[in-house]
């Protein structure tokens, strides 16, 4: 019954050096990403979610290595990508692409479509001469543009276009993983629900898996098989996304539901909100991170840093699950405009 | 790169000379027509253009021989009192025709600045835009372009020609290698703008080796605000470029040069002041219609300007 992991990902860890210059060595360093572990089956969704800053995005960047890793271990497919020379990542880079936040910016604007398209395709010969150019207007067609789009230039498009561009790109080499980095955040409601329908209809077709960096609750929820929420750089809680959204075991991740925007105007706030701000990665709290704005912190708290406690299909890292379980669970609707929108496309998909 | 077998019926763009793609997404008829809106800019244009029709087709143009002398010495323009109908813009004070060593001189003036502001300009350029793309080598490099950047123009001039003996090419040199810190550090600033988007990343996740990704991402996102930045700097290269000749440095006589020129019509300055004159006025015209001209490229072709 168990498939072997497509991405494995062990301890990784991404610290950015801070201060010094010239003859001076580093000040310290900002602890972006610690000891990051999760596993991914093919074709598998895993949300990583968080604030901004816990170290979402560069925990993505991390595991394709366009950020270098302080340390840790990442496996794609047998193959460990932590280990690979230059010429051998940019090789490996077939199997693993990225989707980014911004679709003004992640597009050469001085290239066209045609060329950005053909780009990955010809490098790494995925084909080549007429069967390439057939390959991109295939690839234009499957993200829901046509043909004749591809001798345009980014800025002709708009933002819901380029997403599709972008994700076209990512298609080309037929990779097994990619990372959507925030990949719906810059868009507007409708056109958000297009491209996350749109990349649910790409994995059921060619199979790849997801690493899905959002901190769009709903979206996550529509999107991801499981859930990791992150906290200063850290895992706090891995569970399958009806787990996570139905009993959330640690403190944060419940602060992070309960904060989400609630679409029924008359819905009284639940206690135990978000209260403070994120502490600074550069000098992160002792013991459990997040203890400075738990409800629920306690002495041990401040000195141990809590390791994680497996329960059934979750992974939490809490020193207080048993006292964190028994509140109530968190029902959260779609909010209505993009529930309507989903519904619409969701009955058209279903007519063909 | 591995651009192999590329059939396709537009093919990837090989960026080797990159100055044919500056200006891809705005149309470029469209930018050309705001440009000559301008009614400076166009006036700029229109003269610069004419100047150096003047000094390209010298050999054809001129009237005499620039080296020629002639009895005739100290002719004010025909125009003026005094002048003679045969040289339209007088003669200097060997007696050669002022208008023949002008077509001339503007030749090598123009030549001088061209060569020096694109040797100083591309080196400039490549320094600046290495030091943008590996952030490891930024601090040496910009140090080592501080240094450089101590030495002003005219000393090394002098000190080249010291070495080299006199001749435009130890002129050339000066001004290209006083021209580098300045593209330098202009390059580095807009490279440092382009690296911070995010396709250079996307870029990269695609596979892209570095020569790659610096050359399609980097430079062609660069490279036309570096060209306006350069016939910006090919105004201020010019002058220098005739200060230098004025003090002696450069050409050599009998050879016609404007910054020569002038120099040379200041032994006559309060009898025939035209000699030095109208060499100055060229200049000035010259310095005065490339900067203004790249000012209006600037404005037209700038996104950050435009409103």
């Amino acid at each position: 019954m168990t498939t072997p992991p497509l991405l494995e990902v062990e301890k990784l860890t991404k610290h950015f050096p801070v201060g010094g210059g010239l003859f001076r060595g580093p000040k310290g360093a900002v602890q972006a990403v610690t000891d990051v572990s999760f596993s991914l089956k093919p074709g598998e969704t895993l949300a990583i979610v968080g604030e901004s800053g816990c170290g979402k995005s560069t925990t993505g960047r991390a595991l394709l290595r366009l950020l270098e890793p302080t340390s840790g271990r990442v496996v794609l497919n047998g193959e460990e990508i932590t280990g690979l020379a230059p010429s051998q990542l940019r090789a490996a880079r077939r199997h693993m692409q990225m989707i980014f936040q911004d679709p003004f910016g992640s597009l050469n604007p001085r290239m066209t479509v045609r060329e950005t398209l053909l780009e990955p395709v010809l490098l790494h010969e995925v084909a080549s001469g007429e069967r390439a150019t057939k390959w991109v207007e295939t690839l234009l067609t499957t993200v829901g543009l046509s043909a004749h789009h591809a001798d345009r230039y980014p800025h002709e498009f708009s933002g819901g276009q380029r997403q599709r561009i972008c994700i076209a790109r990512a298609l080309s080499t037929r990779p097994r993983l990619i990372v959507c980095d925030e990949a719906v955040s810059a868009l507007d409601v409708s056109v958000q629900a297009q491209i996350v329908n749109l990349l649910q209809d790409l994995q059921r077709e060619f199979g790849m898996a997801y690493v899905f960096i959002s901190h769009d609750l709903s979206v996550v929820r529509h999107i991801a098989d499981r859930v990791a929420v992150m906290y200063l750089g850290r895992i706090v809680e891995e569970a399958p996304v009806e787990e996570i959204f139905a009993r959330p075991r640690h403190p944060y991740t419940r602060m992070l539901l309960e904060a989400a925007p609630k679409p029924e105007p008359g819905q009284a706030r639940r206690e135990g909100a978000a209260q403070g701000d994120t502490p600074s990665a550069l000098k992160p709290p002792s013991g459990c991170a997040f203890h400075p704005r738990c409800p629920l912190a306690s002495e041990v708290c401040k000195t141990t840093r809590p390791g994680d406690t497996v329960i059934g299909a979750a992974r939490v890292a809490c020193h207080h699950i048993e006292a964190a379980t028994e509140r109530t669970s968190i029902e959260r609707p779609w909010p209505p405009a993009l529930a309507a929108r989903l519904k619409v496309l969701a009955e058209a998909r279903a007519r063909g | 790169m591995t651009m192999a077998t590329d059939t396709a019926d537009r093919p990837l763009a090989m960026p080797a000379n990159d100055g044919g793609e500056v200006a891809a997404p705005p149309p470029r008829a469209h930018w050309l027509r705001r440009l000559l809106r301008d009614k400076a800019a166009a006036a700029a244009i229109l003269l610069l253009a004419l100047i150096c029709l003047g000094a390209i087709l010298a050999p054809w143009l001129a009237p005499y021989d620039p080296a020629l002398n002639s009895r005739a010495v100290m002719k004010p323009p025909s125009f003026m009192k005094g002048g003679v109908p045969e040289h339209l813009l007088g003669t200097d004070g060997q007696g050669r025709d002022i208008l023949s060593r002008l077509l001339y001189g503007s030749r090598l003036t123009l030549l001088i600045g061209l060569v020096a502001v694109g040797l100083g300009g591309a080196v400039g350029s490549f320094i600046g835009l290495l030091s943008a793309f590996y952030a490891r080598l930024d601090p040496w490099v910009m140090r080592g372009i501080d240094i450089l950047l101590s030495f002003p123009a005219i000393l090394l001039g002098l000190a080249l020609v010291a070495v080299m003996g006199q001749g435009i090419v130890p002129v050339i040199i000066a001004l290209a290698v006083s021209s580098v810190p300045d593209c330098a550090r202009i390059a580095r600033g807009i490279a440092m703008g382009v690296m911070k988007q995010e396709f250079i990343e996307a870029g990269r996740a695609v596979g892209l080796s570095d020569v790659a990704l610096f050359r399609r991402y980097l430079l062609r996102n660069c490279i036309s605000s570096i060209m306006i930045f350069l016939s910006l700097r090919f105004g201020q290269i010019i002058l220098i470029g005739a200060t230098l000749s004025f003090l002696g440095l450069g050409a050599q006589p009998p050879a016609a040069e404007l910054g020569m020129m002038a120099a040379q019509g200041r032994e006559y300055l309060l009898f025939a002041p035209h000699i030095a004159v109208i060499p100055s006025v060229l200049i000035f015209l010259i310095v005065l219609t490339a900067n203004v001209a790249g000012d209006a490229l600037r404005d037209v072709l700038d996104p950050r300007l435009q409103t």
